[in-house]
């Protein structure tokens, strides 16, 4: 492309504003900005919960206040100030709804600009929604359809009063409450989050869905979700996020945790548009997230993510294969735009027999930005037969913008057999002359090689979730190529 | 405090498991040993084991640099002595000739910081504008006795147009033990070329640090290539620059542990200018209880566009016990690249076995053909027959082929 011309299409690109960044008006009850036990106690009493979550709330806030903010990733940003954030903040209206016409009309005015009206939802797609906004859920559809069948989905708060010997048996066993900084803080304050349970041989029969939305100036999100799938169930499980425009940096430190047992299925889906902060980089969310599941004997999870958004993201996904003849699998596409900065990936930890993984990281970098991938393949003595492929492909889009690779692959087992593999290029001159010929103009093209290039991933996600995806990464994207 | 850091000190303190670079290289073991450096030459004492001879590869013509702990041997030793080429140890340098260290390596890293400390001799090399050396230069470095640590650095630097093939070969015997810690320092002036092999086969339990530092300038050709036959601890570090347009760099390597030995390669290759090319290609066999690691380091810079970068590390873990830790990486600012790397951990192809066991051919020889096939593209492009084959013999000699 010429040079006035590439530069109309990035500031056109550059310049615009970030689509959902708005700010809905609720009164909001927050309780006061810093972190100590007392505020800790604060939440548990708020939200009603038994002696035993406290407790193991203290214990993690004891872990947490040894540890030390972790350096080694790919990023570079200036550290949050926990004593400055509320740790608490729930939309003020505690009272049980019968029906949607009951919600604050101002929240469902920000679902609509959100593009998932919970009415439109309910009725055409088929999806159970469990709204998150602030920490709180305060929408929850579908459940008696799955009621019915014996899942359960709920907020974890909800699934604390109702379902407290599940949620204490499965609590942190997957991410232990002193696993890293963030889970550490995350396990100590968390307000809320989602929670579901697959009985023994049930196929979920809708795809169960969450929206998380961090609203509150000022405010930290941390979610913590956990999924239980028992023996033989199936699960499809979607998280979508959008957050508002904001100056300052917004942190998000959440936990989920699977645990699928023997012969279970889950499939996580993400789709991360959360604010990346403006083209200087100025403000934007922080994304620290830990997830994890855990494979018993041929059991599967499946990690599928699309990641635009956030400043800073920091994600590894991973799978504990546990069980003889797990899988594991990882399908990722991580677009970084201006100054946003990524450092993503997985991890597979091989423990059973025939355990099988898959990792296929697609990473596109554009503007100014770092977008990293880091992965872990670990394969223990015990672990007979374990095969791993991976494929870390990366775009760039600038001259400015950075993609890097750090793959750690660590094998103690002669049987196994690892096939890694990563390659960095650019957008090949003569694909978009070749598109441009057969008269699509150029940023067209652009986006249709795109779309080409993420397709092994886009392709594992579920139908509604794979049109918003690839609304996403075209706008994510638009023009922002030389 | 530890035995060892009582004798050696440094600023830097030792690295632990929690630096990144040290992972799984740790040292720990290091520091329990009570090593010092030998005395011997202050006593005049030369005495040279029998069993090795001062040329490691007697087939090659070649000249030889003798070291042992550390100490230059100028009766074992031929240095080259015609016009154009500057070739003598530090020990006899008159002026200090024009020494230009440009590494930093001794404030990031420990091991770096102790041989600054405790540096004993090295060579001086200084090939002149368009003189190729007619004959190989093997620096050969023997560890012999108890608890010897030595400190050599090497100077090398190739003029314009210039040509060298250097052989870097560390020996020890058999009870030896203690630390090797050398550095090598070179520069490539425009289309210079410099072939270097780097040859450790220690007996005994050494721990051997080597880091090479090498800059490129336009339009030169390196070629490295690293093979450890025999060391106890063995850890290999490479670092490139390419600071001129259009360098070519080759680094290769092998390694095949057995036992309970360590073999750690760290690569670092840094595309700091446009057009260059670099290609690795690193094979290892992991026997009994022992650990390879690999970690390969590529940068292409902001602007060093159109580099070709390829690197590719292949593993066969071959014992239960045996294990293998891989890192290969790339950190990519500029966008007209191609860059890509390939890591694979497997096994001996079941197919290719059993075609030549139908042949008559038992397992173990089956297998030793396999292992050949499998050096062999790394050994390949050692362009010196005469040493190509001795490395071959001594890998058959240890792997009872």
């Amino acid at each position: 492309m010429k040079g006035t011309e590439e530069e109309n299409l990035l500031s056109e690109v550059t310049e615009k504003n970030y689509q959902y960044g708005f700010t809905t008006e609720i009164e909001s009850d927050t309780i006061a900005p810093g972190l100590d036990e007392s505020v800790i106690r604060t939440i548990s009493k708020k939200k009603n919960e038994p002696d035993w979550l406290l407790d193991w709330r203290l214990e993690a806030f004891a872990a947490w206040s040894k540890m030390e903010e972790p350096e080694w990733a790919h990023v570079k940003y200036e550290k949050p100030d926990l004593q400055s954030i509320s740790f608490y903040s729930a939309p003020k209206q505690k009272k049980e709804l019968a029906s949607l016409d009951e919600v604050d009309p101002e929240l469902l005015k920000t679902m609509e600009k959100l593009g998932i009206s919970i009415e439109e939802q309910k009725k055409l797609s088929g999806v159970a929604v469990d709204f998150v906004m602030d920490s709180v859920s305060v929408a929850t559809s579908f459940k008696e359809t799955l009621g019915e069948m014996g899942v359960i989905f709920c907020s974890l708060g909800e699934a604390i009063q109702e379902h407290p010997e599940l949620v204490r048996k499965y609590l942190g066993t997957v991410v232990p409450q002193r696993d890293n900084y963030y889970a550490a803080l995350n396990s100590a304050v968390f307000t809320d989050g989602s929670f579901c349970y697959i009985p023994k041989g049930v196929r979920c029969p809708m795809e169960l869905s969450t929206y998380f939305r961090i609203n509150q100036a000022g405010t930290g999100q941390f979610e913590r979700t956990l999924i239980v799938a028992e023996e033989g169930s199936y699960v499809s499980y979607l998280e979508g996020c959008t957050a508002p425009q904001r100056d300052e940096n917004q942190l998000h430190a959440a936990v989920v945790e699977i645990i699928a047992h023997d012969e279970a299925e889950v499939k996580y889906s993400t789709v991360q548009n959360w604010y990346p902060g403006d083209k200087d980089g100025k403000g934007g969310v922080f994304n620290f997230v830990t997830k994890r599941g855990i494979c018993h004997r041929a059991a599967k999870i499946s990690w599928t993510q699309v990641e635009t958004g956030s400043a800073v993201t920091w994600k590894y996904p991973s799978c504990i294969l546990k069980g003889d003849d797990s899988i594991g699998e990882f399908f990722s596409v991580a677009v970084t735009n201006n100054k946003q900065q990524a450092d993503t990936g997985t991890k597979m930890i091989h423990l059973g027999k025939r355990t099988r993984s898959t990792i296929i990281s697609k990473g596109i970098s554009s503007g100014e930005s770092q977008n990293s991938y880091r992965g872990l393949v670990q394969i223990h003595p015990g672990a007979e037969n374990a095969r791993n492929f991976s494929v870390c492909d990366s775009l760039l889009m600038t001259d400015r913008c950075g993609a890097h690779t750090f793959p750690y692959i660590e094998v103690k087992n002669p049987t196994a057999q690892i096939e890694h593999e990563a390659t960095t290029s650019k957008i090949g001159e003569d694909q978009i002359f070749y598109c441009q010929q057969r008269g699509i103009e150029e940023e067209e093209a652009i986006g249709l090689i795109v779309k080409g290039y993420a397709k092994d991933v886009l392709n594992k996600l579920p139908m509604e979730f794979a049109v918003e995806a690839q609304k996403l990464l075209t706008i994510s994207l638009e023009g922002s190529v030389g | 405090m530890s035995v060892f850091t009582e004798k050696f000190s440094a600023t830097l303190p030792p690295p632990t498991r929690r630096s990144e670079r040290w992972k799984y290289s740790p040292i720990a073991k290091l520091l329990k040993n009570d090593i010092s450096i030998s005395k011997e030459a202050a006593q005049g004492i030369n005495g040279w084991p029998e069993s090795i001879s001062p040329n490691p590869v007697i087939r090659l013509e070649a000249y030889v640099a003798v070291f042992k702990n550390g100490i230059f041997e100028s009766t074992l030793s031929d240095l080259p002595n015609s016009e154009g080429v500057e070739c003598i140890p530090f020990s006899k340098l008159e002026q200090g000739g024009d020494l230009e260290f440009s590494n930093s390596y001794h404030k990031k890293e420990w091991v770096g910081e102790l041989n600054d400390r405790y540096r004993q001799d090295g060579l001086y090399l200084k090939v002149h504008r368009n003189v190729k050396v007619d004959r190989p230069i093997i620096i050969h470095h023997l560890t012999d006795g108890m608890g010897v640590a030595s400190f050599p650095k090497h100077f090398i630097r190739v003029e314009e147009g210039g040509c060298l093939n250097i052989v870097v070969w560390s020996s020890a015997s058999d009870d030896s033990s203690g630390m090797y810690n050398g550095i090598l320092e070179a520069s490539l002036g425009p289309n210079a070329s410099l072939s270097l092999e780097k040859v450790c086969n220690e007996g005994g339990k050494v721990f051997h640090f080597s880091h090479e530092h090498i800059v490129q300038e336009r339009d030169s050709r390196l070629k490295i290539h690293t093979f450890t036959i025999k060391g106890d601890w063995v850890r290999n570090e490479l670092e490139i620059i390419s600071r001129g347009k259009g360098t070519d760099s080759v680094l290769n390597g092998a390694y095949l542990p057995v036992g309970t030995e360590h073999i750690d390669n760290h690569t670092t290759m840094d595309h700091t200018v446009s057009d260059g090319t670099s290609t690795e290609l690193y094979r290892g066999i992991m026997y009994g209880n022992s650990t390879g690691v690999f970690n390969g380091k590529v940068f292409v810079r902001k602007d060093a566009q159109r580099t070709n970068a390829f690197q590719q590390n292949t593993n066969i873990v071959a014992d239960r016990g045996a294990s293998i830790y891989a890192k290969p990486e790339l950190e990519i600012y500029a966008d007209d690249v191609k860059c890509a790397h390939g890591c694979t951990v497997g096994q001996f192809d079941l197919d290719a076995l059993f075609y030549i066991r139908s042949r008559g051919i038992d397992e173990q020889a089956a297998k030793a053909l396999l292992v050949e096939a499998f050096l062999n593209d790394v050994l390949s492009s050692v362009t010196c027959s005469e040493l190509r084959e001795e490395i071959l013999r001594l890998y058959s000699e240890r792997h009872d082929w």
